[in-house]
């Protein structure tokens, strides 16, 4: 009975030893790369988003300049926000900038092209505070607004700006 | 400055939970210190995440968070006179020094990773939207959130226990910081392995075995580094340690007239849907494996009460929903007969997917395969009560998780199960990390080994043994 019970004890050992280090070969090298792929960054209050926006457009602190331009304007206008569809980036820009644009309501927008035009023509200015373009080209006939690196412009709506 | 805030923060955190814990256990058990300082977070996370939502709905600015600071200290107050000692400690040997060390390694390495990284996209869109919008409207979200369809990618229906447990950071702090946000996570990771070390030592009266598992949850990729883990401010590693907290004060339950473990399960369990939508369905699980226990075990029908709780949670988050006219998630078509009849034929794809799933080895190493060694040796003890519910508690929500994706509206559903059902997973491998831990200790239990400690053992694995808590 006992060396029956110490073979059954040394296969259960064996198992669970074995199952150990083969857990541990397979896991390392993945925990190793995810340890070591990312160098601290800034620990700032909306460190998140701007590290978001820096990937998106490559501009740095972005978080605080778009905060600062939608408290300017009236809390009681839509902030409308357009993406391109099928476009990871552009979805992700807008919902970030949905996120930054608080205490305004937004309306996003996800169109098949790059053009807006159509959209933008429905709206009526008076009751949007921006026009915010994620990867979007802005149409011509709307003045410029203030661009974040590549394919972030948010454009504040005025009646000057009115088609 | 900060670092104080944080502390207070996390103080009042810890004392609410303290003297939550105190009540239920009400002099019943002594407890060791890793479970009164997991238990502690766990109900303090999850009372002072609910005070802000009810306490909001009357009041906001500075009277809010006071008001739950001084409940939070009365709590603690109360706890204090409440609270058996906790037993002589003794001394650990070399062994278990060197298992404590390599996990005090890895917490820390937790923390680095938890700070090196952002947020991930769900955890900042999902969860800490709802903590800031919180702290900027006096600590209430604004009723605007829930009605502004352009928000609706935020899911303003998910509940509150994460954002208010940010909520209550940023109350501290005085202003809403994604990083010190962060902070959250890694504890929860501590308190899974504070969890884990002692129910291994409940159940098997051998410390060993409880730390090597807790060492081994740092090498599951899904736990510690993939999308979804404790490091990227998701809610699906803090629900796992609710429920792994649920199960195993249920396992301990199982022992007759362990009403102070019932309590906490109660507790535990009604909780679960307040950490995240999908808890619903962990909690049904749980809620029948407790309906088992109770029956099982012969308890008197108020023990039904523990189901009250979570039920009261559930309800009372739906009516808030449908009287701030939030929108009805766009994630699923609506469950019924007729839409699951027209869906039958995904069943086959879903399940070939959870097979890919168990065996994709970057985001879950060999865990799976452990895991089911595990049940085939945990199914040679079906008659132990335990293992039944062990079982259940592991395979229904896998299943019932795949039976939800037969209802999914995405277009192409194998792409939406494709990106949530490891960390619909995630919400189970606690369970498995249980599971392992019996199986592990078969052997040993079935040796008469002394317990070392009185009142911190609950043998549950044991499979000659009769099964019984050694009660201070």
């Amino acid at each position: 009975m006992t060396v029956r019970f110490s073979y059954g004890r040394i296969a259960h050992v064996l198992l669970w030893g074995g199952l150990a280090v083969a857990s541990l070969l397979v896991s390392i090298p993945r925990i190793y790369s995810g340890v070591t792929d990312h160098p601290l960054h800034s620990t700032s209050p909306l460190h998140t988003c701007d590290s978001y926006l820096k990937f998106a457009t490559g501009v740095s602190g972005a978080s605080k300049d778009m905060i600062s331009i939608f408290q300017s304007m009236s809390a009681s206008k839509r902030i409308i926000i357009f993406t391109c569809k099928d476009d990871a980036f552009s979805s992700g820009l807008g919902m970030t900038t949905a996120y930054l644009a608080a205490p305004h309501l937004v309306r996003l927008f996800e169109i098949s092209g790059t053009h807006p035009d159509n959209e933008l023509s429905k709206m009526n200015p008076d009751e949007v505070a921006a026009v915010v373009f994620c990867r979007v080209n802005r149409p011509h006939w709307l003045p410029a607004g203030k661009v974040f690196g590549s394919g972030l412009e948010v454009v504040s709506i005025r009646e000057k700006a009115r088609r | 400055m900060s670092a104080l805030a944080l502390l207070g923060a996390y103080g009042t955190l810890f004392v609410g939970g303290y003297g939550l814990l105190a009540l239920l256990v009400r002099q019943k058990i002594q407890f060791s210190l890793t479970e009164q300082i997991a238990f502690s977070w766990l109900l303090g996370t999850g009372a002072v995440s609910l005070l802000l939502w009810i306490f909001g709905l009357f009041v906001h600015g500075m009277l809010l968070p006071g008001l739950v600071s001084i409940i939070c200290l009365s709590l603690g107050l109360v706890g204090w006179r409440q609270m058996v000692p906790r037993p002589l400690r003794r001394t650990p040997n070399p062994f278990e020094i060197f298992l404590g060390t390599i996990i005090v390694i890895e917490i820390a390495i937790v923390f680095y990773l938890s700070f090196v990284h952002t947020l991930g996209w769900d955890g900042l869109l999902n969860w800490e939207i709802k903590a800031r919008y919180a702290f900027a409207n006096g600590g209430v979200i604004p009723a605007t959130y829930f009605s502004d369809s352009g928000r609706a990618f935020s899911h303003p229906e998910y509940p509150l226990a994460i954002p208010f447990t940010e909520l209550w950071l940023y109350l501290w702090l005085g202003e809403a910081d994604q990083f010190c946000a962060k902070t959250i996570f890694p504890i929860f990771y501590v308190i899974g392995t504070f969890l884990v070390v002692a129910i291994g030592r409940r159940f098997t009266g051998k410390t060993w075995i409880g730390l090597v598992m807790a060492a081994f949850l740092f090498f599951v990729p899904q736990i510690t580094v993939e999308v979804g883990s404790a490091i990227g401010g998701y809610a699906d590693f803090p629900l796992s340690i609710f429920y792994l907290a649920t199960i195993g004060c249920l396992l301990c339950a199982t022992e007759p007239k362990n009403d102070a473990f019932f309590g906490l399960y109660a507790a535990c369990l009604a909780l679960l849907p307040w950490v995240k939508r999908d808890g619903l369905i962990l909690w049904i699980v749980a809620a029948a494996c407790g309906v088992f226990v109770i029956l099982r075990t012969k308890r008197s029908s108020r023990h039904f009460l523990a189901l009250f709780p979570g039920l009261l949670i559930i309800c009372g988050w739906r009516f808030y929903l449908s009287a701030m006219h939030a929108p009805q998630a766009a994630d699923f078509l609506p469950m019924n007969l007729e839409t699951f009849s027209s869906h039958l034929d995904r069943i086959l794809p879903l399940f070939s997917a959870l097979l890919t799933e168990f065996h994709n080895l970057p985001t879950w190493s060999l865990f799976w395969f452990v895991v089911a060694v595990g049940v085939a040796y945990l199914l040679g003890q079906m008659r132990n009560p335990g293992t039944p519910i062990l079982l259940t508690a592991l395979f229904l929500p896998i299943v019932l998780y795949l039976l939800i994706y037969v209802f999914s509206s995405w277009p192409n559903y194998l792409e939406h199960v494709g990106l949530s059902i490891s960390r619909l997973l995630l919400h189970v491998a606690p369970v498995g990390f249980l599971i392992t831990l019996l199986a592990v200790s078969r052997r040993r239990v079935k040796s008469p080994a002394p317990v070392h400690e009185r009142g911190v053992t609950c043998t549950i694995a044991v499979s000659e043994r009769t099964p019984m808590v050694e009660l201070a």
